[in-house]
């Protein structure tokens, strides 16, 4: 429809994007500005150019985080969506109560990461011992409590942060494979295509992009990474990652400046995994075109 | 289908298998709820994954007793009414101006908005502090609206316009021919018809705003004014160690409310997850 004036759809947007200029567009900004100034909130801020960025990628514990960071990335990435690719695939052949299995399957995905952290951290907490503890020494092992091993705390938050997401990917494989015509599956039934092959060859090719789609999610959401890392934080370098680094150096050691340059980097990153992700996924798209 | 012996041996092992994850997922809450029915001594003497022997109200009670868990519940309901009428309030009319009025730029409008969901809060984290310490706005409700309001548009809007692509223009212009202004087109007729968005709109981001911990860490230190994550955390730390039945009670009493919504809602949920899912 036409806008009788000029003013009227203003009326109607200009909240929304006072609001979103304030809260998410101006701030960016600021936060770059912050970035080259050393500033601990409440001596003068001094001008310091791209000092900040230098200390940065001279620090051993942001580099640490970052190589974490990483890792995570890589196994969360992997191990959510296997699982997801999984459940979805499940649920795609049931015929009955797939609807109930759906709803239980997403269950964590609702549930808050604090409540999620604190079930899992009293579950495998060995001091009172917890029910994790509890079996490994029924099972004659010696029982040690996996968040504060530094070695195993870090694979230990990649399971219980799948856990909590892995249904969001499901759902998502889930509604592709559902909207899969159903002609093009009989007709290769009719080839005699067995089950395998119906995935190898149709369904799977045919979600193509809701992979790439999925991928983009899931490095990005683990690069950003914060709640269930911040939570469970057992005082070693090994579970750092980098947004809580940046977390930390901004309101715990009340260090805004640097904190603002960690803020920087971490949207940097997430802007180019995206690029690069959607790079690499799209020239593979653009063979299938040939 | 044939059914053969090799077809039903696979069956059994489908079943398991989905049966199994049935148990993963379901299992730590399920143990959480029984291990907030044990009395003490139960908790302290039988094997952690044993059942309760009745139900025992005493954790409930010294859960809601002990701490300020109703405190921060108010807390957080309150936040979570203020921030969905901000974001459908504000969201909806820019996502029906973007789609259904004639304005330049409304592609441009639309890119704006969604490129609010790729950026991680963190960013905005710091500004977003010196800015309501100087306004005098941390430790009140406002500093937990504010920002997931502006942080819910994008999603908000991408819902909404994903709908009104489907609703006839006809339909406008009759009503604009009849004489209705763009007030009303927007009150009588499209709010009306989007019901079933605006809900979806709703409860999905009941579950963010009520699971929203990072903005609730940073700008609320009062205990008068926690939300139940942050609340939770605080009780952990106070007698996580030493009251195990309260920290159980006290972590179903902080889920309870999403979990009655997605199971009254669940369909609304999952649709707005997967949607907004597959935008960003």
């Amino acid at each position: 429809m036409n806008p009788k004036n000029k003013i009227q759809p203003l009326i109607f947007v200009l909240p929304a994007f006072v609001v979103y200029m304030l809260t998410v567009i101006f701030p960016i900004l600021w936060s770059m500005g912050y970035s080259l100034f050393s500033w601990n909130g409440i001596n003068d801020m001094k001008f310091v150019g791209l000092d900040n960025y230098v200390r940065m990628f001279t620090d051993k514990t942001f580099l640490g985080a970052v190589v974490n960071n990483l890792k995570f990335v890589l196994l969360g990435s992997v191990f959510q969506l296997t699982v997801g690719l999984f459940l979805a695939i499940l649920l795609s052949h049931i015929t009955k109560g797939g609807n109930l299995l759906r709803v239980i399957y997403f269950i964590p995905c609702i549930i808050s990461s604090m409540a999620i952290c604190q079930v899992f951290s009293k579950m495998l907490s060995a001091q009172p011992q917890g029910l994790v503890c509890y079996l490994m020494e029924k099972m004659g092992m010696e029982p040690f409590a996996l968040l504060a091993n530094s070695r195993t705390a870090l694979i230990t938050i990649t399971l219980i942060d799948g856990y909590k997401y892995c249904g969001l990917y499901m759902i998502i494989f889930y509604s592709a494979f559902v909207s899969i015509s159903k002609d093009v599956l009989e007709a290769s039934i009719v080839d005699g295509c067995n089950l395998l092959q119906q995935y190898r060859y149709i369904k799977l090719p045919l979600i193509k992009n809701i992979f790439s789609i999925v991928v983009v999610m899931l490095v990005n959401g683990c690069l950003k990474t914060f709640d269930v890392f911040y939570i469970l934080d057992n005082k070693s370098a090994s579970t750092e990652m980098v947004a809580t680094y940046m977390y930390k150096t901004a309101f715990n050691a009340v260090d805004f400046g640097y904190g603002s340059t960690l803020a920087v980097f971490l949207v940097v990153e997430c802007l180019a995994a995206v690029f690069a992700v959607q790079k690499c996924l799209g020239s593979a798209k653009g063979d299938e075109a040939e | 289908m044939i059914r053969s012996k090799k077809n039903i041996v696979l069956r059994i092992i489908f079943y398991a298998v989905i049966l199994v994850f049935v148990v993963v997922q379901i299992y730590p809450i399920f143990w959480v709820v029984c291990s907030s029915l044990k009395t003490p001594d139960e908790m302290r003497y039988t094997a952690q994954y044993a059942l309760p022997s009745g139900f025992y109200p005493g954790n409930y009670i010294s859960a809601f007793t002990i701490s300020s868990i109703p405190r921060y519940f108010i807390n957080s309901t309150v936040v979570a009414v203020l921030t969905l009428i901000g974001i459908v309030l504000l969201g909806c009319p820019v996502a029906f101006v973007i789609s259904k009025v004639r304005i330049k730029h409304a592609d441009a409008l639309m890119g704006f908005f969604l490129f609010g969901m790729m950026i991680p809060i963190f960013a905005c984290l710091i500004p977003m502090f010196q800015i309501y310490n100087a306004l005098g706005l941390r430790n009140t409700y406002w500093a937990l609206v504010i920002p997931q309001v502006g942080f819910g548009l994008p999603m908000c809007i991408y819902l909404y316009t994903g709908f009104f692509k489907f609703m006839p223009d006809s339909l406008l212009e009759a009503a604009v021919i009849d004489g209705a202004g763009m007030g009303t087109v927007f009150g009588k007729i499209v709010l009306p018809m989007a019901k079933n968005t605006t809900m979806t709109v709703l409860t999905y981001n009941f579950v963010f705003v009520w699971n929203e911990f990072t903005y609730a860490n940073t700008f609320i230190s009062s205990s008068d004014m926690k939300t139940l994550p942050v609340g939770l955390n605080d009780f952990v730390g106070l007698f996580g160690r030493v009251d195990w039945g309260s920290t159980f009670a006290a972590i179903v009493i902080s889920i309870l409310p999403t979990l009655i919504v997605y199971f009254i809602l669940n369909k609304n949920i999952i649709e707005g997850m997967a949607a907004g899912a597959v935008k960003s």
